[in-house]
């Protein structure tokens, strides 16, 4: 009797949230907000940054969901991978999501590569960071010269794949930097597999460099 | 001196266990499995990183809170109870009574700790395929902040009641978080007497930031071998600071 009594006072407690929640509108999102930075809640985390920081990037996601599937509007996006950013600088995944929804959904290219630029600040050994900010470059803003810095600056970090430097060159070539171009396309010759070091001898001839077939 | 000293310990780890405590450990386990059943196919890849963050921070903060509540009742109740006296009449000292009282309630959270982080262990290798030993360098130092926050459990213990105990405990362990910060906003100001004692306070409270490794090794940085030296040393020497306090507090006590 006791339990069901307390079952039933839940269950009206429960009720009464969610009229609550519908009427007021309480909850969500909205407490992202009140954070006037990420920093205020690193010190509220209290020595627990990195969970809390996770806590923050599933309520982003959530969050990123629930617009998608309404009103396309991530307006606060930004300000929740900054959190994200401030309580695990050397978490990466937000830096790139953030910046190619910042990017490519929202059009503001200069956000999302302020984004992308601050994780590289932080994680300045890390290809990812570097090459997903040349194809916002190459994508969005169409610097092809940009594009190719960033793109080199990931094909000399460790741990990249094969086909950074394919772009690097690609880009390059792209911007007219033809000299560039052409180293790149050697490197992708000396260190490629077989399928590219084919394309690159063709990029080489193309760029008039005499390559045997 | 020590056979005294472990058989309190020895009673002290009966008396923590009576309380049921393992079930922690269950419910540990199984919120583990929860979690990361339904957190990680939302965390967009990032599951592994979730799982681990939310079990390390979930076994310290678990083990951090049963040292403070199950510990600042451990002496109230042998003075409540008078069985105390029965101790006392033993030929053991109260220093001895004290210092068992600390190894048996630290030994029986670090357990409890070491438990959960092999928990995590268990599920990253099972989900994940991998078995990230580095998580090991983050529960020795754990184990060391555990150290100093039971330390400072038995300090309080020994001459206030067990709500008050819990609450100062507390205010430790979230002033020791904020040591850095009290002592760089304590420098900002023009006033050197405010200066000088908030760097008082920044020697006095624990660094418990100095055990915080939990970060690094989740992003799979393995913990430098002096560094792990360096806070067991500081660990060690800190929790003995606070144990002499709190032995020399006990020493007078009236039991009445």
């Amino acid at each position: 009797m006791p339990f069901l009594a307390a079952g039933a006072l839940v269950a009206g407690a429960d009720l009464l949230d969610e009229a609550g929640r519908g009427r007021f509108q309480w909850g969500g999102t909205d407490e992202l907000l009140y954070y006037p930075s990420g920093l205020m809640v690193r010190q509220a985390a209290l020595g627990y940054e990195t969970a809390a920081a996770d806590i923050a990037w599933l309520r982003g996601i959530q969050y990123y969901g629930e617009h998608r599937q309404t009103d396309m509007k991530f307006d606060m996006i930004g300000h929740v991978m900054d959190i994200v950013a401030d309580l695990d600088p050397a978490f990466i995944q937000p830096y790139i999501f953030g910046g190619f929804v910042l990017a490519q959904e929202m059009k503001k290219p200069d956000r999302g590569l302020q984004l992308l630029e601050r994780g590289r600040m932080a994680n300045p050994d890390n290809w990812n960071l570097a090459f997903e900010a040349g194809f916002l470059q190459y994508v969005c803003r169409h610097d092809f010269a940009a594009a190719s810095r960033y793109f080199t600056w990931a094909s000399r970090m460790p741990g990249h794949p094969e086909y950074v430097e394919r772009f690097a060159a690609f880009a390059s070539e792209k911007a007219g930097n033809r000299g560039m171009a052409t180293l790149l396309w050697k490197r992708v010759l000396a260190t490629g597999n077989k399928y590219m070091q084919e394309i690159a001898r063709r990029e080489l001839r193309g760029l008039g460099e005499g390559v045997q077939p | 001196m020590m056979s005294r000293v472990l058989a309190v310990a020895r009673n002290t780890i009966r008396e923590v266990l009576r309380e049921r405590i393992v079930l922690v450990l269950a419910i540990f386990g199984a919120a583990l499995v929860f979690a990361s059943q339904v957190l990680s196919p939302l965390a967009l890849g990032e599951g592994k990183k979730v799982v681990t963050d939310f079990g390390l921070a979930g076994s310290s903060l678990l083990a951090t809170l049963l040292a403070v509540f199950l510990g600042s009742s451990l002496l109230h109740k042998e003075l409540d109870r008078r069985t105390i006296y029965a101790v006392m009449a033993k030929p053991i000292c109260r220093a001895e009574f004290l210092m068992g009282k600390f190894l048996g309630l630290w030994t029986t959270t670090g357990f409890l700790l070491s438990g959960m982080t092999l928990m995590v262990l268990a599920l990253l290798t099972v989900v994940h395929h991998e078995t990230p030993w580095i998580l090991l360098g983050s529960l020795l130092l754990t184990l060391m902040e555990l150290g100093i926050v039971t330390a400072f459990v038995i300090l309080f213990s020994s001459f206030t009641t067990p709500g008050l105990t819990a609450f100062f405990t507390l205010g430790v362990i979230v002033t020791g978080s904020f040591a850095e910060q009290i002592l760089y906003f304590g420098g900002q100001g023009e006033s050197s007497f405010v200066a000088g004692l908030t760097g008082a306070f920044y020697w006095a409270l624990p660094h418990l930031s100095t055990f915080n490794v939990r970060g690094m090794v989740t992003h799979g940085v393995a913990v430098p071998p002096e560094r792990i030296a360096f806070g067991v040393s500081y660990a060690l020497l800190y929790m003995g600071a606070v144990l002499t306090i709190a032995g020399a507090i006990f020493e007078r006590r009236d039991f009445r």
